[in-house]
């Protein structure tokens, strides 16, 4: 008994000796946990959903770079309330997913390392990245983060309704050109078909309207913001968007009582024309419409928003992975440049989620462009935009907004009252930053 | 003991609000028995076979969950036991000594329940990080054993219990020690079982301190978690898995209930406190 314990003892002071000399890197990401069924796969090609994408990705760096530790920290989405209290702490992770939306906050304030860098000892160029992306990550001048995807609303069509709707010109659904255009069909729609024209799961979901409004006056070339300290929302441009979708809701054509699971339910099971919802629901639907006993069955297609006003444009954000500032030796950023260009290498495996890749040579291989919808969408990659890099508080800003856009809507608020009533809180908001 | 008898539209009442709160539990516990693609097609699917369990394989195979168990026990025990002990200590003393300042002291602790935990996280955090206390238990346990309501309630609870006893102790040769521990803590279980039923569910409901203070994987909470495991739009794609989740965080609660439950609707009734 006494030798048993003994060899135990020496056994376990053996393994104290035992050291790890792997350099070791944090990374900390959102998306899920799936250790369940992708804890060991490094087979990126046969992973699946975001989180089975990038738990293979990071697992196959690991298993390429046996000399990096990585310690994954799977967070709550989005993160951030964590992320700003490990930084108070004075502990940031080393690599964190964040939205490109929310650098300019984190990038404004000093939290964040400028990867320029970094990405060259990688071997990235932001010339590599689509439009979308490098303005994405390039705030004054100087790149925040390894964006990996464009990710924006789009138009998820039923096209069976569509075409008993006489809404299809062949296999294409025809969408309108014109403000006016978008009320006809949506009436002709109703009318052949019983149901709403445009869902949208705007209940609690303030980036629903915002993000029309964003996307409508980039459309028309219309300066959301000025400058840092101003938003300018009380103009014409704007009124005539919300007068559209107030008059939609009137008219009923696109249901205001319905948060995104009501909708996303109501688009499936076949009771409503068109989900406006984004890019990420793309390999859902087209699975849903691969199932015989689906009510989308053979039914399903996608585009970007239509034309309505000027040119085509689109307000989108993406995912990057950003360095929080933090004092590292040479073998920690030699790692990181080595993770950040594993990262690039598997962008195309990470669009099959849906997203829009962050490189421009991804739009040109066979293999995306063989994925479903992605040609149709593809071109949201050059037509993307990002509110510009010096706005803060973004996702403060569009709460504001989407609130005063719900009363417009709604028609609880007149829409010109409203619209001054956002402009006027936001710029509130911005003044009192520092 | 003889209980009333309910009339018939009092029965059908009862029995129909019954079926109103339960309503969703059903709706709960069978969506977590259906595959994700199926519901994805339709959620109407929760009514009709087959079921499966391969929600709940998911949960339990997932690598930490056994961990945020334990680490969810651990804390939620830790401050049970801290806030019994520490509450009792102190209603004993505000009940039953005179001392300086003892009043102006006790409305002080007491003042602490008008302090909502968002006002004091950012210093809180702070000290907790100068003191290097996050990600481990001592971090996630000490913030829970700040009780104001806890020493309110055992105070009261203290105070109904009469002096008569305490005097005969003492005259019985009983220390103070003595008469706490042998003579007026053992009067006190139904206020201790109430307060610990409820810090316990207090702790293991968590979220916010848990989330900010246990930033690395190995240390969450199930709460914390169960939430880091949700996909974007788990409401859609996910649902069966999230209602799993979800029943599989309620089950230890669910278990404490119906092993406490007369304590609870004691408390819950009012009349724990004498």
């Amino acid at each position: 008994m006494t030798r048993a314990l003994l060899m135990l003892l020496a056994l376990a002071l053996a393994g104290c000796g035992a050291r790890d000399d792997r350099t070791e890197i944090v990374v900390q990401r959102f998306f899920g946990e799936c250790g369940a069924v992708y804890g060991q796969s490094i087979d990126v090609a046969k992973a699946e959903t975001e989180c089975g994408i990038l738990t293979t990705i990071i697992n196959r760096f690991e298993a390429e770079n046996p000399d990096v530790k990585v310690r994954l920290n799977v967070v709550a989405w989005p993160g951030y309330p964590q992320l700003a209290a490990q930084i108070a702490a004075g502990d940031p992770p080393d690599l964190v997913t964040m939205h490109q939306s929310v650098i300019s906050d984190y990038a404004g304030g000093g939290l964040l390392e400028p990867v320029d860098g970094l990405l060259a000892q990688a071997g990235i160029a932001p010339a590599q990245m689509t439009d979308a992306a490098r303005r994405g990550v390039t705030k004054s001048g100087r790149t925040y983060g390894l964006p990996i995807d464009t990710i924006g609303r789009l138009f998820h069509i039923n096209t069976r309704l569509m075409r008993q709707a006489g809404l299809m010109q062949g296999d294409r659904p025809i969408l309108p050109g014109s403000p006016d255009e978008l009320l006809r069909q949506a009436r002709q729609f109703r009318a052949a078909t019983g149901k709403p024209y445009l869902l949208q799961g705007q209940v609690a979901a303030p980036d629903v309207n915002v993000g029309n409004l964003y996307t409508y006056l980039l459309a028309q070339d219309a300066v959301i913001f000025p400058d840092a300290r101003h938003v300018r929302l009380a103009t014409p441009e704007a009124t005539r968007i919300v007068n559209l979708y107030k008059q939609l809701a009137a008219e009923r054509l696109s249901p205001l009582d319905q948060d995104f699971s009501a909708a996303h339910n109501a688009f499936i099971g076949g009771q409503g024309g068109i989900l406006a919802t984004g890019t990420w629901m793309i390999g859902a639907y087209d699975e849903v419409a691969r199932d015989p006993a689906s009510k989308l069955h053979d039914s399903y297609t996608v585009l970007p928003y239509p034309r309505l006003w000027g040119r085509a444009a689109a307000f989108v954000d993406g995912h990057a992975w950003v360095v929080p500032k933090h004092e590292r030796g040479a073998a920690e950023q030699a790692a990181i440049a080595r993770f950040l260009k594993h990262m690039a290498r598997y962008d195309f495996d990470w669009t099959r989620t849906g997203h829009l890749p962050a490189f421009r040579a991804i739009l040109d291989r066979p293999d995306f462009k063989a994925l479903p919808h992605r040609t149709d969408i593809a071109a949201m990659a050059a037509t993307g935009q990002q509110l510009p890099g010096y706005v803060p508080r973004q996702s403060a800003i569009q709460g504001l907004i989407g609130e005063e856009l719900e009363a417009a809507v709604s028609g609880q608020k007149p829409v010109d009252q409203a619209l001054k009533d956002a402009e006027r809180r936001v710029n509130e908001l911005l003044g009192e930053m520092l | 003991m003889s209980r009333d008898r309910l009339s018939l539209p009092a029965l059908i009442g009862v029995l129909i609000g019954a079926a109103i709160m339960v309503a969703p539990l059903i709706w709960t516990l069978l969506l977590s028995l259906k595959g994700n693609a199926e519901l994805m097609r339709d959620s109407a699917t929760a009514f009709s076979a087959p079921y499966t369990i391969d929600n709940y394989r998911a949960i339990v195979t997932g690598s930490l969950v056994p961990r945020w168990l334990l680490n969810s026990t651990i804390v939620a025990l830790g401050q049970t036991a801290g806030v019994l002990i520490l509450c009792s200590l102190a209603g004993y003393g505000f009940a039953r000594f005179e001392f300086p300042y003892r009043r102006a002291i006790f409305a002080f602790v007491v003042i602490g329940l008008a302090i909502p935990e968002q006002a004091v996280i950012l210093p809180r955090h702070q000290l907790f990080a100068l003191l290097g206390l996050h990600n481990s238990y001592p971090g996630l346990i000490l913030p829970g054993l700040v009780a104001p309501f806890g020493v309110l309630f055992m105070t009261q609870y203290f105070r109904a219990i009469p002096r008569d006893l305490d005097e005969a102790a003492l005259l019985d040769g009983a220390s103070r020690l003595t008469l706490f521990w042998k003579v007026l803590l053992p009067l006190t279980i139904p206020a201790q079982a109430t307060l610990g039923v409820f810090t316990f569910l207090g702790a293991w409901n968590d979220y916010w301190w848990p989330l900010i203070s246990a930033t690395t994987s190995d240390r969450y909470t199930l709460t914390v978690g169960l939430a880091s495991s949700q996909m974007n739009y788990a409401q859609t794609s996910g649902l069966g898995f999230l209602m799993a989740q979800a029943v599989f965080a309620s089950v230890p609660i669910l278990a404490v209930y119906v092993i406490f439950q007369k304590q609870i609707v004691r408390a819950m009734a009012g009349t724990a406190v004498r």
